[in-house]
């Protein structure tokens, strides 16, 4: 990068056009860039404020624990005593019991998803990203070997090359397609977790090969060739000289494919995500249960609340609520991953 | 991989190198380093397969469209439908003609009552003329639409009996599938109650009689309508007011206008034969170059991708206007301008901007942006804008205005390489010879990064039109061609897209249905645009190498 060059003006004495114009192109430049940031900026302002306030509280505990804890709930609106009283489904079913008398003929306003928490949804997307993201590490990092260590270049690797560039360009939609084409009904899965993991993994794999692969490459060659020369096969080789050395740089791509995982809706939307299920994913009666059922998720969850029920002043909260939970969370995945990579690139220059 | 391509040179092996491989030719004829190389490439070949799986698995669903839709259109034309809808034509153009009468009383009464001051009355009396040849004209369609109102019930009809006895007969073939499996007992049952179904056969050709028996009351309809018309176009009423004069004056050129069309419509309804079969190639334009997608109707389906494809495409450029100046500008500044310590923080910034998930965006556009837009379209200051005010908070600019913030991470990380690929030594002769800062970025730096620009703006566009949630939830959902009539407001109207039908719709379509495979249809479009757009890029960037040599 050049040098600044703002040498004094009085010793050329007035700027020229020339000058006038450059200072002018520059400010415009550094306006856009800096107008982008905080169009960036203002997004997580507004939802870190109007979520925060959704999250965070002003008493101890200081976090709102039960929206964090709790399944989605109807909510229950009615007058008492002239007092507007606001409960969740289980809370107002003891209520109603309790107070039969006084609820009787009472007017109560029902809104969907609008009380409890997102546990659920929390649990869900943990689960998705953790087996999709194992999948695909495993795939990815293993194809990646093939393609820094083994490949030489023919037509094979030429078209493996290819095959990978064009499923990076894959639109999300269609790798959703394609999951609740092949997995949900050809191979009868059913909507289920093995469906969005399968469906995720293969749409984040050619992000782990490329970032592998460029893991792989950062190795000097001196450390293949010192292995090699003392007889090591070349299985040994890389298991011991190339494999700890580029491993950092695998996983800090992958952090970031895990963002890019826990962002996606479009996949899941038919392949693994329910709007709503009352048993959590544990409960199950066998282990092959497990892997066949479909489970809530947080993105899912903010596109259901955002557009499919009717809006109104009580699904504000639940909104910026899971929206803060899950911007902060893939952003913070982000961030780490970000700025492991900075360091990383500092640490590992041979 | 067989052994035999790790043949040793020597002409004959020494004993002990033989027994060695053999004892490590364990797995399925291969050396053990072998068999790893050999795990290794398998699994690197995954990717081919998921490509090859996607390809297969989207092409096989939406294949079948094609045939279904045939006997779609095939059913429209049998059972008279096509017939009718040659009617409705003229009724609908008529229509059209008489709201723009209507506008134009709307428009004299407000000029009467507000600009002049005359109370309701006096200008209704003022437009009473008009009002009688409004009238006269409105009556003149009135054969038209008795006949039409005829024919669609007798085609609704005999359509609404054709699907039931269709359904009946997947019924019965159901019934008559289980047979096979179940017991003795159960099967003669299942075969009574197959054999009980009555299944109505429909014979088209009688069905549609009636309806074509009427061509020459239509005949008469048209020749009445046409002289009627022809009389009202020379007697055309009066304004007093010279704009509104000159507003009324273009109708009788639409008059003509329509009787063209309303002769052209006849000609069509003489010449049209309901036993025409429906060509594939038929089925196929009327997806790719159909104007409607409207599904679950009770009078016709039609599966056009048009709205949907141009609803994405009108997204997706306005998105990249606004990516592209920003995208390129913040990587030209940061990699050009920038001191050291804003390139560490910009750079990751704008590539932590890539990390916010579309849905959140979409749910901002909801919740935020399009309402904050529609308030500023309602300030009176800027009602010079074309489109101000907004009527939908949701628009086809909400969608684009997020978009092109997740556009732009894409955009800028690529073009930032690409300009930093230019060699430095360009950058430092043209500095030398005297050239600012500025007209060395303009002139040599950008232009020798150009091609990378350019690919990198094409992968912004591929992931723009592949975005889903962001138009899901934020581009109003309307199925409708943008309607170009409306100037540079086009870019305010709601719209949908090819990904937005497919979120919305997947999950409530019949599986099988020809609405699901229009659905993968439209799947295959997106698939081969991403397919086409990153060809395209990768030939931008190969051509780029060569010419920096």
């Amino acid at each position: 990068m050049s040098a600044p060059t703002n040498t004094p003006s009085s010793l050329f004495g007035r700027p020229t056009l020339a000058k006038r114009v450059e200072q002018g192109v520059l400010w415009l430049l550094r306006l856009s860039t800096y107008f982008v940031l905080v169009c960036a900026a203002f997004i997580f302002i507004d939802i870190g404020w109007k979520g925060g306030s959704v999250i965070f509280k002003t008493s101890a505990p200081f976090i709102n624990v039960p929206f964090l804890t709790e399944a989605p709930e109807t909510l229950n609106v009615f007058v008492r005593d002239g007092q507007k009283i606001t409960m969740g489904d289980r809370a107002f079913r003891q209520y109603k019991a309790a107070h039969e008398q006084q609820m009787k003929g009472a007017k109560v306003e029902t809104y969907v998803y609008s009380a409890g928490g997102i546990f659920p949804n929390i649990v869900g997307t943990i689960l998705l990203v953790a087996g999709a993201i194992f999948i695909a590490l495993v795939l990815g990092v293993l194809s990646a070997i093939y393609l820094s260590e083994y490949a030489t270049d023919g037509a094979f690797i030429r078209f493996l090359r290819l095959s990978i560039v064009n499923l990076a360009g894959v639109p999300s939609i269609v790798y959703g397609l394609f999951g609740f084409g092949l997995f949900v009904i050809a191979l009868n899965f059913g909507v289920s977790l093995i469906a969005g993991w399968l469906t995720m993994a293969f749409m984040v794999l050619p992000i782990i090969i490329t970032a592998s692969e460029e893991a792989l490459k950062a190795v000097p060659k001196g450390y293949r060739e010192g292995s090699l020369a003392l007889g090591a096969t070349k299985f040994q080789t890389i298991m011991s000289n190339v494999l700890p050395y580029a491993l950092p740089g695998i996983l800090t791509s992958s952090v970031l494919s895990i963002a890019r995982v826990a962002g996606e809706t479009a996949p899941i939307m038919f392949t693994a995500a329910f709007v709503m299920r009352d048993e959590l994913p544990w409960q199950v009666q066998k282990w092959t249960d497990f892997i066949f059922q479909g489970v809530m998720a947080l993105p899912y969850h903010i596109y259901v609340v955002a557009s499919k029920i009717p809006q109104n002043e009580y699904t504000r909260d639940v909104q910026y609520g899971t929206a803060f939970v899950f911007l902060f969370t893939v952003a913070a995945i982000a961030m780490t991953a970000i700025l492991l990579r900075q360091r990383l690139r500092k640490k590992y220059q041979w | 991989m067989s052994l035999a391509s790790h043949n040793p040179t020597t002409a004959r092996p020494s004993t002990s190198a033989v027994l060695l491989r053999q004892r490590r030719g364990w797995f399925f004829g291969l050396t053990g380093d072998q068999f790893v190389k050999f795990v290794f490439q398998s699994n690197a070949a995954i990717s081919i397969v998921i490509l090859g799986l996607i390809t297969f698995t989207i092409f096989r669903d939406a294949v079948g469209f094609i045939p279904m839709n045939r006997q779609n259109l095939e059913i429209y034309r049998q059972a008279g439908l096509e017939f009718t809808d040659l009617m409705r034509l003229s009724v609908t153009e008529h229509s059209t003609l008489v709201r723009y009468l209507s506008t134009l009383r709307q428009q004299e009464v407000g000029r009467l009552t507000q600009g002049l001051g005359l109370s309701a009355a006096a200008a209704n009396q003022q437009l009473a003329v008009f009002d009688a040849y409004t009238e006269r004209f409105t009556g003149a369609i009135a054969a038209h639409e008795a006949l039409l109102s005829t024919m669609t019930d007798r085609c609704a009809s005999v359509k609404e009996r054709f699907t039931v006895a269709e359904d009946m007969r997947q019924a019965k073939q159901t019934l008559l599938n289980g047979m096979r499996q179940a017991p003795p007992a159960r099967a003669a049952s299942l075969k009574q109650a197959a054999e009980a179904m009555q299944i109505e056969v429909i014979d088209f050709k009688a069905e549609v009689a009636p309806l074509l028996a009427l061509r020459p009351a239509v005949v008469a309809a048209n020749a009445a309508l046409v002289t009627e018309l022809r009389q009202l176009s020379a007697q055309l009423p009066s304004f007093a007011d010279a704009a509104s004069q000159a507003r009324l004056a273009k109708f009788p050129g639409y008059l003509t206008q329509y009787l063209a069309e309303l002769e052209t419509t006849a000609q069509r309804m003489a010449a049209w034969d309901q036993a025409k079969p429906v060509g594939v190639f038929e089925s196929l334009n009327a997806f790719a170059f159909g104007r409607d997608w409207i599904t679950a109707s009770f009078w016709q389906d039609w599966y056009g991708i048009i709205p949907l494809l141009t609803g994405s495409l009108l997204i997706a450029f306005m998105a990249l206007l606004i990516a592209i100046p920003l995208g390129v500008a913040a990587a030209m500044y940061v990699n050009q301008l920038a001191g050291p310590m804003e390139q560490r923080i910009i750079k990751p910034y704008i590539e932590f901007i890539s990390a916010i998930p579309s849905v959140v965006l979409g749910f901002f556009g909801i919740a935020m942006l399009g309402e904050t837009l529609r308030r500023l379209s309602q300030m009176p200051a800027l009602h010079w804008v074309p489109g101000f005010p907004i009527a939908e908070r949701l628009n086809a600019t909400t969608a684009a205005c997020l978009l092109a913030l997740m556009a732009i991470p894409t955009i800028f990380s690529l073009a930032e390489d690409a300009i930093n690929n230019v060699p430095r030594a360009f950058k430092e002769a043209s500095l030398a010879l005297g050239a600012t800062r500025l007209q060395t970025m303009i002139q040599i730096t950008v232009p020798a990064a150009l091609s990378g620009i350019m690919a990198a703006i094409l992968l912004g566009f591929g992931r723009v039109v592949g975005e889903t949630m962001v138009v899901l939830l934020c581009a109003g959902n309307r199925i409708e061609i943008p309607n170009v009539g409306a100037g540079l407001g086009v870019i305010f109207q709601p719209v949908h897209t090819m990904t937005g039908i497919i979120a919305q719709e997947m999950g409530e379509v019949v599986r099988d249905s020809i609405h699901y495979r229009a659905l993968f249809m439209v799947g295959v479009v997106l698939f081969l645009i991403s397919l086409l757009v990153n060809w395209l890029a990768q030939k931008i960037v190969r051509r780029y190498r060569i010419s920096i040599g």
